[in-house]
């Protein structure tokens, strides 16, 4: 059973899409909950993303990928 | 903060862990700059900083470059060690006074009875239309002045380590980070700068380039971006069979001149990408480098890679024409070695 990693809803004001800008670990790493995982950003504004829960960390979404608000962009299993 | 062994860093995470690190263990050491404190730096290398150390230590400043450095030279021949920032390095032209007749002499004025332990972090770089006077490097003008180190690091790594070692070391230090490396989006993204750094505190030593990927066949020197194109380069040129070996400088100066020389006597070919001026900079200095110790060594003229001798186009299409490139890189590589080109082969 894994987790997604979501854009949150409230990660921004702005309805507008993100880039992703960085992933701070490796596919396939072991990471823990609340560990910064990944950047994204919108205009000129950087946004961190936690993991959800521990586990492994699998990307789905890659550097300069495109993403909006509710998008999975990894999971956690 | 990411807790586990695999963490990775931007250069912009790295260059602000490694300033909290240094402000917890000296409170000597402080920040002033442009936008670095409520901001966190236009370019996220002061994120964070101004919640931990609040606003004695991590100091926005006014809109005069003159101003601050000149007082960051005071303060450093004081007794502080300030890491101050120039957002923009050409910006440089209203406050190089302060840097290159006080910050960078004065230890020698003094007769060394000063120490002038200061960091001066600056941007460099195009690719993203900000126009000619927000996209220079600059590096051959900050290297070509005595009385300052300069790095200019190219992945996380070493950007933690170097800007370590800037802030311990009692002469001024140039550090300067290229836009594109930062992880910041909106300058572009170069993916192969984030890399795995240690959480705890190290130095990368000032002055020691790193062979990035070892070959046989021609070295590319280059340092910050630059680096990332040349292993890209050497990737492809690989698939032909032929083994590029790849040199980050990592230090301007001291210029680590002994690597330089021992990948080139054992490659005999010599291409350096530079996305400063094509003219008088850190690209001659590196042929000449090779070329005034021993020039039995080539088995063909040096190549440059660099930018052409004209202010940057703020035009998309002309700024990337005149940039430095993969495509470019293993053209000159053809150049130098031209039986191994497709095209001669296929004769």
């Amino acid at each position: 059973m894994s987790t997604d990693i979501i854009v949150p809803i409230d990660l921004y004001e702005e309805e507008e899409d993100a880039v992703v800008t960085s992933w701070l670990v490796d596919d396939g790493a072991q990471i823990e909950a609340g560990d910064l995982v990944a950047e994204l950003m919108t205009a000129k504004v950087q946004h961190e993303i936690q993991a959800p829960v521990s586990g492994t960390l699998r990307i789905l979404k890659q550097v300069d990928d495109v993403v909006a608000k509710g998008d999975v962009i990894g999971s956690v299993g | 903060m990411t807790q586990s062994k695999n963490r990775k860093l931007t250069i912009a995470r790295a260059m602000a862990e490694s300033v909290a690190q240094e402000m917890r263990a000296d409170e000597r050491v402080f920040v002033m700059g442009e936008d670095i404190g409520e901001l966190g730096g236009v370019y996220g290398n002061t994120r964070g900083l101004l919640e931990e150390f609040g606003k004695d230590r991590i100091r926005d400043t006014p809109i005069s470059e003159t101003a601050f450095i000149g007082a960051a030279v005071g303060a450093a021949q004081d007794g502080m060690r300030p890491v101050v920032e120039l957002m923009f390095v050409d910006f440089f032209g209203v406050c190089f006074d302060a840097i290159y007749n006080l910050m960078a002499k004065n230890i020698y004025f003094s007769g060394g009875a000063l120490k002038v332990p200061m960091v001066l972090m600056t941007s460099t770089g195009g690719g993203y239309s900000d126009g000619g006077q927000h996209s220079q490097c600059l590096y051959g003008t900050f290297a070509h002045l005595p009385g300052m180190k300069v790095v200019a690091p190219s992945n996380a790594h070493d950007a933690k380590g170097l800007m370590t070692a800037a802030i311990r070391d009692d002469s001024p230090v140039v550090f300067m980070y290229h836009k594109r490396l930062q992880g910041m989006g909106w300058l572009g993204t170069e993916a192969g700068a984030t890399v795995q750094t240690p959480e705890e505190s190290y130095t990368v030593e000032i002055g020691k380039a790193a062979v990035s990927r070892a070959g046989t066949d021609v070295t590319i020197v280059s340092l910050g971006l630059g680096v990332h194109h040349a292993l890209k380069a050497a990737e492809q040129l690989s698939e032909e069979g032929v083994e590029a070996e790849v040199i980050d400088l990592r230090s301007l100066v001291p210029l680590d001149r002994d690597t330089i020389r021992q990948s080139v006597a054992k490659t005999g070919r010599l291409i350096v990408v530079d996305e400063d001026y094509h003219s008088y900079g850190v690209s001659g200095e590196v042929i000449a480098s090779v070329t005034e110790h021993d020039i039995s060594v080539l088995k063909a003229s040096p190549r440059r890679v660099a930018y052409p001798d004209v202010p940057i186009p703020f035009e998309r299409g002309m700024e990337q024409f005149c940039l430095p490139s993969v495509e470019k890189i293993i053209a000159a590589y053809r150049e130098i070695q031209p039986s191994r080109s497709p095209s001669a082969a296929s004769v």
